[in-house]
């Protein structure tokens, strides 16, 4: 059974389509990567699975059940910025929402506040706490009721370097649990490391739903490149001409050469067969952002 | 339930339901006994006590009995009334804290069923409107009887039952301002711009009524009035302050002030017996309980309505 299903989600205000028939399946543990620029439609759709905001078309399921329903009962929320009641402080906040879910016991509280490291602070008003702190909170809230699935909004909005890989480290033990994640983001470095898959989004309409080497291969990554160096530089640049590549860069001891995806896991061999001494031959990272943009175009317009 | 236990819990983690129940129920009985005190000092050995007018106003206003009846009058003839800065207060807290503090998105995932929550709230709103009002009639008996030890009152006497019964239709009757409350701060989305909504649009529609009534009754007859007139409607518009929002809803709490100008008018007492003829308009006494009670069921029934349907339907931000 799918965790998630939307199916042509369309959400209309007046005359533009803030989403457009955005259609997709999350099966359950897995962790999905919702990603596109600002004013993409990320949160609008899922805001819709949430069941804050009714398609104006289609229909969102979760754990096969419709939405919005009880079963909003096994989802774990971080939609947009945390918000909290200031005037309380962040156990109290734990509490009111345990009390407003039902069935969970007091114990848990402590446990999520641990989980997140928020025990010293649990007894700050939270009109008090940073903005990492109010994440962490807002992840721990998520996190109370035990919850099957969990619709996560830029939830590293705000965090710095620090914030946003404990928060990442958090998520990972989450999801270690069989939890399914659906994390929506605009920083695609971020989720890239988290993801098993991406949903990626622009102007209202899914434009891409695959795994991430899936997409760097739909985004035209034919190509592999490599920085290679060499104790002799002219050297190895002769014998990356005579196999037919033509670096795109080249130093004094060094090279940066696309080589086709097929092809690469020869070219150390096939270099040290043509008598060049490598010292390292690295593939420079292809990651998701520059698939993406690849994928949309460096100016969002389709590529 | 959950949302009840919730939003309870919520309550009580604001300040400002401290300071309503503080000024209800402390400062209010203190002000009134340190200003009989003062009073009592002044006239009591004088003239004006010579048939004993003083002793008999002190034990109207601020025996056990007295005081907590006065604490449930005095408030319906405030401007606006305190029932009024309650409900709003209350609601704004219920309400346009979810608003303010964009908690809808959390609120509503964590508990989706709608129904339940805005049923939870109402419930928390009436609840919280009925610690206040009983409170202050356990408050009242309590410093009624501090009073006794240095005014000339009694611990006895008075129909208990029957104030605490109005206790309890006004506490009923404040559920249709709640819901209308609820209803403005929602469909507004502001919790401050729906609180002065609540403040004063009923008393806003019901002057611009005493306007044109006045002007329909200009002679000669001009184009306003005689489109009254025309459509023959004048009966139904006279009649319609008995509907007002606002002469109904705190008929419970006025209906006392009837017995305490007769107590404090002999020769009114004496010309209207339990009439009390023009006092009756200025005092909002001139409506029954029971046709106020009808009102208020009908007020609760149209803004209920209205705003489990807006609750229902509308997308939250």
């Amino acid at each position: 059974m799918n965790a998630i299903t939307a199916t042509n989600l369309t959400k209309r205000y007046g005359r533009t389509d803030a989403v457009s028939n955005v259609g997709f399946e999350i099966a359950s543990g897995e962790i999905v990567g919702f990603v596109g620029p600002n004013g993409a439609g990320k949160t609008t759709t899922l805001r819709m699975l949430a069941g804050l905001i009714r398609p104006t078309q289609g229909r969102a399921a979760i754990l096969g059940k419709p939405v919005p329903g009880a079963v909003l009962g096994e989802v774990g929320t971080m939609i947009e910025e945390p918000s909290f009641y200031p005037y309380m402080t962040g156990k109290q906040n734990l509490q009111h929402a345990a009390a407003l879910h039902g069935g969970v016991p007091p114990q848990r509280i402590g446990e999520t506040l641990e989980f997140v490291k928020l025990e010293n602070a649990a007894e700050k008003k939270v009109r008090a706490y940073s903005q990492g702190m109010r994440q962490r909170l807002a992840l721990a809230r998520s996190l109370l009721w035990h919850p099957k699935v969990l619709l996560l909004d830029e939830p590293t909005n705000g965090l710095d370097p620090t914030g946003i890989a404990e928060f990442r480290e958090s998520l990972k033990q989450v999801a270690a649990t069989g939890a399914t994640v659906l994390i929506s983001s605009h920083i695609l470095a971020e989720v890239e490391k988290i993801v098993d898959r991406v949903l990626a989004i622009d102007k209202g309409a899914l434009r891409f739903d695959g795994t991430l080497s899936q997409l760097i291969a739909q985004a035209g990554g034919q190509h592999v490149r490599y920085s290679v160096r060499a104790q002799d530089g002219p050297a190895l640049m002769q014998a990356l001409r005579d196999m037919g590549y033509e670096p795109v860069e080249a130093g004094a001891d060094g090279a940066l050469v696309d080589v086709p995806q097929a092809e690469a896991s020869d070219l150390v061999f096939r270099l040290a067969s043509a008598g060049v001494r490598v010292t390292s031959a690295t593939p420079s990272a292809e990651n998701l952002e520059s698939a993406y943009l690849r994928l949309v175009g460096v100016d969002g317009k389709p590529s | 339930m959950n949302v009840a236990r919730a939003e309870w819990f919520k309550l009580w983690r604001k300040r400002r339901i401290y300071i309503l129940a503080g000024l209800y129920w402390v400062i209010a009985p203190i002000l009134i006994l340190v200003v009989a005190r003062i009073i009592f000092g002044n006239v009591g050995g004088s003239f004006v006590n010579e048939e004993g007018i003083v002793d008999a106003t002190m034990q109207e206003l601020t025996s056990p009995f007295g005081l907590a009846r006065l604490l449930l009058v005095g408030p319906g003839y405030m401007s606006p009334t305190f029932y009024i800065v309650c409900v709003t207060l209350i609601a704004a807290l219920l309400i346009g804290d979810e608003r303010s503090q964009n908690m809808w998105k959390t609120v509503l995932v964590v508990q989706p069923n709608r129904v339940a929550v805005l049923t939870g709230k109402v419930i928390v709103a009436m609840l919280a409107l009925g610690v206040l009002l009983f409170g202050a009639a356990l408050a009242g008996g309590l410093f009624g009887a501090v009073g006794t030890l240095f005014l000339p009152t009694a611990v006895g006497g008075g129909a208990w039952g029957e104030l605490l019964g109005l206790f309890l239709l006004q506490w009923a009757f404040l559920l249709a301002p709640v819901l209308l409350a609820f209803l403005l701060i929602f469909v507004v989305r502001s919790g401050v711009l729906g609180v002065v909504m609540v403040l004063f649009l009923p008393s806003f529609l019901e002057a611009i009524y005493s306007v044109l009534s006045t002007i329909a009754q200009l002679q000669p007859l001009n184009r306003i009035n005689a489109v009254f007139q025309a459509l023959r409607l004048k009966n139904a518009w006279d009649a319609l302050p008995q509907y007002f929002f606002t002469a109904n809803l705190y008929a419970p709490s006025r209906a006392p002030a009837q017995s305490l100008a007769s107590t404090f008018g002999a020769e009114l007492g004496a010309d209207f017996g339990s009439e009390l003829g023009p006092m009756a308009g200025l005092l909002g006494t001139g409506i029954t309980l029971p046709h106020a009670a009808l009102v208020m069921l009908a007020y609760s029934a149209l803004f209920g309505a209205l705003l489990y349907l807006t609750f229902l339907r509308r997308d939250v931000d």
